[in-house]
């Protein structure tokens, strides 16, 4: 591996699990930062500051919020997606994922497939979407910012952390190649998001 | 860079071939106050006949041609002239010349295509005009003021100059990407803006724009690659 610090999420309510996973893992790989995130919202802050190889999920967190899941995957083109399961989980749920450890796994079979992980590139990667039209989510944030909010009123506003929104505005300039507030806004006229007499 | 043969120039090489390869180093000669009408001559030739030295020359048309300098260069009083002299000429191509070009065409875009978003990209441009006239009046003012200075310091012409605190790190943080703007404006006509009779005109604009965007880019690799790491020589060298 040619990689410095090979960065880990572990996603998951449980401290048993996150701690024995974490001495399997740190057994294994020699260099490897693991951070602790207690739900969701921790773990995509925690990997917008680490740019995390490989999170590992327990897939319960995402259980009613799978279509934010994908659109979290595509945020996060670098990143790595494994379950961790130890109750019953439906199939459709296991698919979003790209590999499973599963509770009774032994620390051989584990680190295997953390190991197949960091030598294969994430499918997501340099796939960035950029014929992609807006996401209904970055055309709410692209109103409420051409209209003269910043981010932390995008972020009161739409209920979602300032984090979120930075990286809604960072895919919004991949998408449509325009960085400046000025030049977002003549966009938004000419896709009819906002209209001139209310600016 | 749109170039599809990248040539490394040596100072051997006939004038002639290196513009004919990239025709993007006449805005090189410009800034030089290097005249065309280079006949059969070297580039070594051109250097010795204008005063400018080799190393700087080839590092600048390197850069041009996509390389970038792989050293630092040495503190010349010689090449610190030459190098403002450039970045001076190359803000009153901006000023002068490719900027109010580049208006012009907006406003003929107007006459024929009266969308309001065409209005508003004239109004855009506006202030972005503004935006870097106040950046490179900052750099015609402060900064290269200041590197003359450094330099006649250094050289023992004139000492009763004296240094104020300002330092070239200072330039460094106010420097900032004027480049970006230019890449919406490209994106916006490229990419989103309705087109109404008005497509040559856009095609001539666009080119203005890529034009623009070659020297800016190099003016600015200029100044972070060569510029900067020299003053920052001199300051030591001052100090």
């Amino acid at each position: 591996m040619n990689r410095k610090i090979v960065n880990i999420i572990i996603c998951e309510t449980s401290h048993i699990i996150f701690e024995g996973l974490t001495r399997i893992l740190n057994n294994s790989i020699n260099t490897c930062a693991i951070h602790f995130a207690n739900n969701m919202n921790e773990m995509q802050q925690l990997n917008l500051r680490y740019n995390a190889d490989i999170v590992i999920l327990n897939p319960v967190l995402i259980q009613n919020i799978t279509k934010d899941f994908l659109s979290i995957q595509k945020e996060f083109t670098t990143t790595h997606w494994l379950g961790i399961v130890y109750n019953h989980i439906d199939q459709p749920l296991l698919s979003l994922f790209e590999g499973i450890i599963y509770i009774n796994e032994s620390p051989g079979e584990i680190n295997a497939l953390i190991k197949k992980m960091l030598t294969i590139e994430n499918p997501l990667h340099n796939q960035i979407p950029q014929n992609e039209t807006l996401s209904e989510r970055e055309i709410e944030v692209l109103k409420l910012l051409v209209n003269g909010n910043a981010n932390k009123e995008i972020a009161d506003k739409l209920n979602i952390s300032i984090n979120t929104v930075i990286t809604h505005r960072k895919n919004i300039s991949q998408k449509t190649g325009i960085k400046s507030v000025s030049g977002l806004t003549i966009y938004a006229v000419v896709n009819n998001y906002i209209s001139v007499d209310t600016m | 860079m749109h170039l599809l043969n990248k040539m490394f120039v040596l100072p051997e090489m006939k004038t002639s071939e290196i513009i004919i390869n990239n025709p993007y180093l006449m805005l090189m000669f410009e800034h030089f106050e290097i005249k065309l009408e280079v006949h059969e001559k070297t580039i070594d030739q051109i250097c010795n006949e204008n005063n400018i030295s080799n190393n700087l020359f080839l590092c600048i048309a390197n850069l041009f041609n996509g390389y970038k300098p792989d050293k630092i260069t040495e503190y010349v009083s010689k090449d610190i002239q030459s190098i403002i002299k450039y970045l001076g000429n190359s803000h009153k191509y901006y000023v002068k010349e490719i900027y109010p070009r580049i208006q012009k065409y907006i406003k003929e875009i107007y006459k024929i295509n009266t969308h309001t978003e065409i209005l508003m990209l004239e109004k855009f441009f506006t202030n972005y005009f503004e935006e870097v006239t106040e950046h490179l009046e900052y750099e015609n003012n402060v900064v290269f003021p200041y590197v003359l200075n450094l330099d006649a310091q250094l050289t023992h012409k004139n000492s009763n100059y004296t240094l104020n605190s300002y330092s070239v790190i200072e330039y460094r943080e106010h420097h900032n990407d004027i480049e970006e703007k230019l890449t919406d404006l490209k994106n916006l006509l490229i990419k989103y803006l309705p087109v109404e009779n008005d497509q040559q005109l856009r095609r001539k604009l666009l080119f203005c724009l890529f034009e623009l965007e070659y020297d800016l880019n190099i003016h600015s690799q200029i100044e972070d690659t060569i510029l900067i790491p020299l003053v920052e020589k001199m300051e030591k060298l001052g100090a």
